[in-house]
């Protein structure tokens, strides 16, 4: 190549609003990450459903079976099994900005923090929606292709598109509050552990065990917005109390996440 | 890496890019315990490359990074055109900067690292292809960041500071991991700049890698303001005549006798001589009937002046 002359393209502002939205999705599409972790949507979900049609009845754990319409709601919550990745995701797309300490070119184009906490926060409320979608057809196809090998009840239509609702509701507001943990963790083998851990094991154990408190939990809320029933007829918050709850805890964390950030020295 | 593509910048600005002054009142950083920055006054002129220089350490990054607004000074002030940088809309389009901590995620091609940072600062996209022309990496457009050598990632850095067409440019330690190649196509790269009007402010922790380049220097040390100059006045202090008699005294008698000269004795017992030329100091021993061993110019050595200056490395 030559030299190079005039800019062809002057550097004119590009005034609409949506442009750290679209920095940050930019940023999610440009590694390979998100496909990895779609992958991961998708092979957790089809365990999930594969699971809950062939397992073998656990003894001591009373869990709703195919022939009940509970049993078959909860089959297709499997579907929503996508906020755990939402989440993880989520984080890192924090602590890997601050690992690589690429935030600080983004903190250049846009000195306002809340900004691009809340350009990032939004840009994954999309990834974690788009996550929750795949999950559903996924979780969905694979249910209606396997069931007809069981005994199992129909389920009401509505039941079927609100749990589809709430999958891809939950998945973003996990995604959301990845982003916030990410932010106030900001060590990512820390906020990635204690996310597993919180997720997979602690919450699943109280959610299950102690129900009366689960169900405030944000796993245990977004068992209520994906109608789960648990172990003896458990019954978790109503889907807009689940909901509520839900967006309660996003709310808080992304404020203080966001409050946080705000004053900070970025070395 | 190669160096295919050795474009001159040719003309970068599109017109609206004029330069403005870079202003650092009383600006004081204390880290917990740690003064990074000390009561650090200087100014920055649009039109010439201000070299902003001093070891390791002595706060250079913290300055640049209070003048970024991603520090806030415990007190007093840095300023762009006299506004703080969270004040200029859309930033990247009148500062554009380059630091030495920001990252790249090492699976995100460089094209795509542009394109990232043009979109949040409301730049045209279409800028991350015309700066990788002007830094030289189109041919590495699409290619993952975690290839690049040290000297590439400096153009992508820089290419990045150009993505606005910015009037100013801050650049700490753009020199570093260059090849010598590299350095010369940098140094006429941000005369070329700074011809053009805009405001260019390069740090450095050595001094010889810029003095090519720079027309001004800041020097700092431990947080502090050592010297802000042009770089010729230390050119100036710099040089002198050295001389070596065995009859010291009466030779620093009689070129003392002329007014504005000064005479210091070196060491190694040789003097050396400011205010006079070799031709004055010759005529003067001359006329002393005093014996010379030795009499030259000085070699200008502004990295001494530089480690003087900057209390040395050590002490």
């Amino acid at each position: 190549m030559s030299t190079v002359s005039a800019p062809t393209t002057p550097a004119s502002p590009v005034a609409h609003r949506p442009r750290l939205v679209s920095s940050e999705l930019l940023k999610v599409t440009s590694t390979k990450m998100w496909l990895g972790m779609l992958v991961g949507v998708v092979i957790f979900i089809a365990i999930g459903i594969v699971a809950s049609i062939f397992a073998p009845e656990q003894p001591g754990l009373a869990q709703p079976r195919l022939t009940t319409p509970e049993g078959m709601r909860n089959l297709f919550a499997n579907a929503g099994g996508a906020y755990v990745f939402a989440i993880i995701i989520g984080a890192l797309g924090m602590t890997q900005e601050l690992r690589h300490q690429t935030l600080t070119s983004t903190l250049l184009a846009e000195p306002h923090r809340n900004k691009v906490t809340g350009a990032k926060m939004a840009a994954y409320v999309v990834v974690g929606a788009f996550y929750g979608l795949v999950g559903v057809v996924v979780g969905y196809a694979l249910a209606f292709v396997l069931l007809p090998l069981k005994d199992h009840t129909a389920v009401p239509g509505t039941a079927l598109w609100q749990i589809a609702g709430g999958a891809i509701l939950g998945s973003a507001l996990f995604a959301v509050l990845g982003v916030a943990v990410g932010t106030l963790v900001r060590n990512q083998i820390a906020a990635i552990l204690g996310i597993l851990v919180w997720v997979l094991l602690i919450e699943q154990l109280v959610v299950t065990f102690l129900p009366s408190v689960g169900k405030w939990l944000p796993g245990g809320a977004l068992a209520g917005v994906l109608q789960t029933t648990g172990a003896n007829g458990t019954t978790y918050l109503p889907v807009w109390g689940g909901a509520l709850v839900l967006l309660g805890y996003t709310a808080l964390f992304a404020t203080v996440a966001a409050l946080t950030t705000q004053r900070r020295d970025v070395t | 890496m190669t160096h295919t593509a050795h474009t001159m910048p040719g003309a970068i600005a599109s017109g609206g890019s004029v330069g403005q002054p870079i202003e650092v009142a009383a600006l004081t950083k204390r880290f917990g315990n740690v003064l990074a920055v000390d009561d650090l006054s200087f100014a920055v002129a649009p039109g010439r490359v201000t070299g902003f220089l001093g070891p390791n350490g002595a706060g250079k990054t913290t300055t640049l990074r209070c003048l970024l607004g991603l520090v806030a000074p415990t007190s007093g002030t840095a300023t762009i055109g006299g506004r703080r940088y969270d004040h200029i809309g859309t930033p990247i389009r009148t500062v554009g900067s380059a630091l030495e901590a920001t990252g790249f995620h090492p699976g995100r091609s460089a094209v795509n690292h542009l394109r990232i940072v043009a979109r949040a600062g409301g730049v045209d996209e279409r800028r991350a292809d015309e700066t990788l022309g002007l830094v030289g990496l189109s041919e590495s457009a699409g290619r993952s960041v975690g290839g690049f050598s040290l000297g590439m990632r400096q153009r992508l850095q820089l290419a990045a500071a150009l993505l606005g067409d910015p009037g100013v440019l801050v650049l700490d330690e753009p020199a570093n991991g260059l090849d010598p190649e590299g350095i010369a196509w940098l140094r006429a790269f941000l005369r070329h700049l700074a011809s053009e009007g805009r405001t260019v402010l390069v740090s450095s922790h050595v001094l010889s890698e810029v003095e090519q380049t720079v027309d001004d220097v800041v020097i700092i040390a431990r947080g502090h303001l050592v010297r802000a100059c042009p770089l010729t006045d230390l050119t100036e202090a710099s040089h002198g005549v050295v001389v070596r008699t065995p009859q010291t005294d009466q030779l620093t008698a009689a070129l003392t006798a002329a007014p504005g000269v000064t005479v210091v004795t070196q060491s190694d017992g040789s003097l050396v001589v400011h205010g006079a030329d070799p031709a004055a100091v010759g005529r003067a021993a001359l006329t002393a009937q005093v014996e010379l061993h030795e009499l030259r110019a000085a070699t200008s050595d502004l990295e001494q002046v530089f480690l003087s200056l900057t209390g040395g490395a050590t002490s």
